[in-house]
């Protein structure tokens, strides 16, 4: 099994490196959002910066993850996914979305920071906070998008999914984000972060129960 | 067909009690106002009282001023000017018995014949505050004043919220109901799932998920009724109104992943598996988070409000009862409307 995964990863990420399809859309959005929010504000008070880069994560994760999934494109899906232990699959995509995601996180926290000024104060949690937050988002995204990608309109689908179930992660690590940027002080984050952990734990376990029942068709 | 429907029966007999008893037993004596509040020591002072539910005509009266749990000064006279307004005359002694500059009092007035009531805060005392705190003799004059306990049964009375505290037994256990309804849901759609697909189970979760719905729509408009009256607008940025919203926004999603697919084994099989992750996801939103954030709600910000002190006696005598009523009521809706749409399914499929 764990053989799967890691060939399923190599392979997703192979193709992305080849192809850089997904890759280079995340960059211009990236890219293309920030320098219009520096176009607005120029200068950025910490708690605008705070908004902004949650804002500007959130929309996009979700055009990220969305495309990751709309790549796979009928037969050869059929073909490859016939072979492979359903768990295997989803961990694989999770394991790349989170990379993705990851990567995506980092870009725009840099990017930001070039163009603005740095606010954070607390540099060690709020590396913590972006991975954690990568590592939610990828585990919902990934999964609503496995539900959505098979309707009509799928792209107003996944929106419409997937941001009530996102909001609670969000919320906790706008929370984080605030106390590293000393917006608020808070001692006692540790147990926000082990909330996320917690919700991140309920929300995969839930996925690898349901996703077989998704690959069926 | 009693051993069948034995409990819609009682649905209804349960909620006929809620709304009679809840609205009909009247609130425990409660004062909700006394002035002067900001009042100077070694002085003797005059306090205009005003009670609500109040038979000061009846009976005897007696108050007193208290600081803490040891430290009291009784009234030296009392004027009963009708069954709601009473005229305490206080002595103040000339210190405190702490070092603070100044404290708040509590005023509790008690009627032998219809108990006593409680008004915190009633009065901030002033005085130069002193080191030696020996002078406390004056504060300990009153004691054991006479308290009596009334045995009628009543609903207590609460200062911002008056009359309001009935809304407990619908704003609460509609929630509460609407959590078991979902949970109902939840399980016929991991049955839908592992009984072969057998859409049965499909029409039930959907029916129930409507009444859900219905009953979380229902619990927010009488929560925003609640908090226009108590604290002052309908929706305050409030943490637990917040994430009802946004239960109820990933169930209305629910409808509309539904409506996205034509083909029916697709859309139900979809439907169950995101109903499944739906339950799983509010779990952490309205229990985990709320707890996390201080908030207008009693209990949270702490512990939630589960403990034995947080509910009177004489309410959790309607209270549990309404959230069964609720339960019952819910469940019986959506026996009904699940039959209703296998007969259309039904009628669907022979055409």
């Amino acid at each position: 099994m764990l053989s799967e995964i890691w060939f399923l990863l190599r392979k997703d990420i192979t193709l992305e490196l080849r192809q850089k399809y997904a890759i280079s859309g995340i960059l211009l959005y990236v890219l293309s959002t920030v320098f219009v929010v520096y176009l607005v504000f120029v200068q950025l008070n910490p708690r605008v910066w705070n908004a902004m880069f949650w804002i500007i994560i959130l929309f996009a994760s979700v055009n990220a993850v969305t495309k990751s999934f709309m790549q796979e494109s009928g037969y050869r899906a059929l073909y490859y996914y016939s072979i492979a232990n359903p768990i295997a699959v989803i961990i694989s995509k999770i394991i790349y979305n989170t990379l993705l995601l990851s990567f995506l996180t980092l870009l725009t926290f840099g990017f930001l920071s070039l163009i603005t000024e740095n606010p954070v104060k607390d540099m060690q949690l709020f590396i913590v906070t972006m991975l954690l937050g990568s590592v939610g988002l990828a585990i919902t995204l990934t999964f609503i998008s496995s539900i959505a990608v098979k309707a009509n309109n799928s792209a107003t689908l996944m929106a419409i999914l997937s941001f009530p179930v996102v909001i609670p992660i969000l919320i906790t690590l706008i929370k984080l984000s605030a106390v590293s940027l000393r917006l608020i002080r808070d001692t006692s984050y540790g147990q926000d972060i082990v909330s996320l952990l917690a919700i991140d734990l309920i929300l995969i376990s839930v996925a690898f129960i349901l996703f077989p029942f998704v690959w069926k068709d | 067909m009693i051993q069948k429907h034995w409990w819609k029966g009682l649905a209804v007999l349960i909620l006929l009690y809620v709304f009679i008893v809840g609205m009909r037993t009247p609130l425990a004596q409660g004062i909700t106002s006394s002035s002067p509040t900001i009042l100077n020591s070694g002085s003797i002072v005059e306090l205009s009282v005003e009670g609500y539910n109040t038979y000061f005509t009846q009976g005897e009266n007696n108050a007193f001023l208290k600081i803490d749990s040891s430290h009291a000064i009784c009234a030296t006279d009392i004027k009963v000017l009708n069954d709601n307004q009473l005229k305490l005359t206080f002595a103040l002694p000339t210190t405190l018995p702490t070092a603070d500059a100044n404290m708040p009092a509590t005023l509790v007035v008690n009627n032998t014949v219809k108990g006593f009531a409680i008004y915190p805060d009633a009065a901030s005392i002033k005085a130069t505050p002193v080191e030696d705190s020996t002078s406390n003799a004056n504060w300990e004059s009153c004691d054991n004043p006479l308290i009596t306990e009334n045995s009628e049964y009543d609903f207590p009375f609460r200062n911002v919220l008056m009359e309001t505290i009935r809304n407990t037994y619908f704003h609460v256990p509609l929630w509460f109901s609407m959590i078991f309804i979902f949970l109902a849901s939840m399980i016929n759609s991991i049955k839908y799932l592992r009984n072969d697909f057998d859409i049965q189970y499909d029409i039930k979760s959907k029916a129930l998920i409507e009444i859900g719905v219905l009953y979380g729509i229902l619990g927010t408009i009488t929560g925003g009724i609640w908090a226009q009256f108590t604290w002052g607008a309908f929706w305050s940025f409030d943490i637990k109104q917040n994430m009802t919203a946004i239960t109820l926004l990933i169930y209305l999603a629910y409808f509309v992943l539904r409506s996205s697919f034509d083909d029916e084994q697709q859309k139900a099989r979809l439907a169950a598996i995101y109903n499944i992750f739906a339950f799983a996801s509010i779990i952490p939103l309205l229990f985990v988070i709320p707890r996390m954030y201080d908030s207008l709600h009693p209990g949270n910000g702490g512990n939630p409000a589960f403990g034995g002190e947080d509910l009177d006696n004489t309410m959790r005598t309607v209270f549990y009862p309404a959230i069964i009523g609720f339960t019952l009521l819910g469940f019986w809706i959506g026996n009904v409307l699940t039959r209703v749409n296998k007969i259309r399914q039904e009628l669907i499929d022979r055409m």
